[in-house]
């Protein structure tokens, strides 16, 4: 089951390569209210305590494997389930303290069946939670 | 006169608490519970493994269907015109998607399915490719007996070149497998609470439910969406009464699928499915007395 915020509680952890923090990952569940295929996606800016990581620095896991911005754009084949959450990647020196982050995510996708002319509608979402250690 | 039109929910009402506070089986249960005998699905929320459901989740679906005596009534699916970027999906690939959820809705048991189609305009002309994909799908739709349906969505009105349209290619063709699919949001009469700059609410169209009774022939299932169910056991922006009226006098013989579009507290679907059910029974029970 599903956390009802885009942003999950579950899985917040900081990445470790050769024993030093390189950044954090944060997982959301999709905030549409179907899955889509990941090509439809347009990325997703993610913000941790005010500072910003653009949606090109952010790469996206969807069931095992890991998507930069512009490997999504061609996932056509690729589902992102409705019943999974993708795990967001941001690089981040030093990764994460323990404890309290207000996290927001902004996502973007594509509706074919919206006009066009409404452009894309942001789907955003800010928490606070905590990173265990 | 009794009413000959049937009740039933498309799972869409429970967005919010699917997954979260409810499984598969729970929002089964709670539609069954209200009185509901026909259930509608979003393919690719509600089928796990869509588009490759496993043959267990298939069996599992098929029991529920059982336990809780319902009908399977409408596979809402989406045609993603953008779905490569900087292109429109051809005729041909927008087949492929269409037949893929065809032979999934028949597997599953459904005989109407909803394509969501990619528009191209602003009142929402949809893709010209689709006439070229819906005449090569009809022989596949007679073949597995699931019609087409087409939804008419605010702000397409019904008289329009998109339902003059899609009425073209059933006389053209004379085919019994495509039709339409209504969102009662086109009957809308007034906003539920003033719209604040900057929201995107559908508009107020002036479309009468009597305005229906010309494509009544054509029209297979109608979406009872709705935002708020009061206490009193009004919804304020959709005259249902007006509707149930021209649906009762007319022997639509469809079902009413109630479709829940409001706020997403925790188990609101649960409690404005009922209200929305009460409701039909009092104009129901009015209609039939008039």
């Amino acid at each position: 089951m599903l956390e009802k915020d885009m942003i999950q509680e579950r899985g917040f952890k900081n990445l470790f390569a050769d024993g030093r923090a390189v950044g954090f990952q944060v997982r959301i569940r999709t905030p549409y209210y179907r899955g889509i295929w990941a090509s439809l996606l347009e990325g997703a800016e993610v913000t941790v305590d005010g500072q910003k990581f653009s949606p090109e620095e952010v790469k996206w896991t969807i069931g095992d494997k890991t998507y930069t911005l512009a490997e999504l754009e061609k996932a056509s084949n690729v589902r992102w389930p409705f019943e999974e959450a993708a795990t967001l990647t941001v690089p981040k020196s030093g990764g994460l303290s323990a404890g309290l982050h207000k996290i927001e995510v902004c996502m973007l996708y594509r509706a074919s069946y919206i006009p066009e002319s409404l452009g894309l509608w942001p789907m955003k979402s800010e928490r606070t939670i905590t990173l265990v250690h | 006169m009794t009413p000959k039109f049937k009740l039933g929910v498309t799972l869409y009402s429970y967005t919010g608490d699917f997954m979260v506070t409810m499984t598969l089986e729970d929002c089964l249960a709670d539609l069954a519970d209200a009185g509901a005998t026909g259930v509608e699905i979003l393919s690719e929320t509600h089928i796990a493994g869509y588009p490759n459901p496993s043959d267990q989740w298939v069996e599992h679906w098929q029991a529920l269907l059982a336990k809780y005596r319902l009908q399977p009534t409408c596979y809402d699916c989406w045609v993603d015109s953008r779905l490569v970027k900087g292109r429109t999906l051809t005729a041909q690939e927008s087949l492929d998607y269409l037949l893929m959820d065809m032979k999934l809705a028949h597997r599953l048991g459904f005989k109407m399915m909803r394509p969501k189609l990619g528009v191209v305009t602003d009142d929402l002309v949809p893709d010209p490719v689709w006439r070229e994909m819906a005449e090569r799908a009809l022989p596949h739709a007679e073949k597995l007996d699931v019609k087409i349906i087409p939804e008419i969505h605010s702000p397409t009105p019904l008289k329009s070149k998109t339902v003059d349209d899609y009425l073209d290619l059933i006389t053209k063709t004379g085919t019994k497998h495509f039709g339409l699919l209504i969102d009662a949001g086109i009957f809308k009469e007034r906003h539920l609470r003033p719209p604040k700059p900057g929201d995107w609410v559908e508009p107020i169209l002036g479309i009468e439910p009597r305005d229906l009774i010309p494509y009544l022939p054509y029209v297979h299932h109608i979406h009872a969406k709705f935002w708020q169910m009061t206490e009193e056991l009004k919804e304020p922006t959709i005259p249902y009464d007006k509707l149930l009226n021209v649906l009762t006098e007319q022997e639509w013989s469809g079902f009413l699928s109630s479709e829940y579009e409001g706020d997403r507290a925790a188990f609101a679907g649960t409690q404005q499915i009922r209200r929305q059910f009460a409701m039909f029974g009092r104009l129901a029970a009015a209609a039939a007395a008039a």
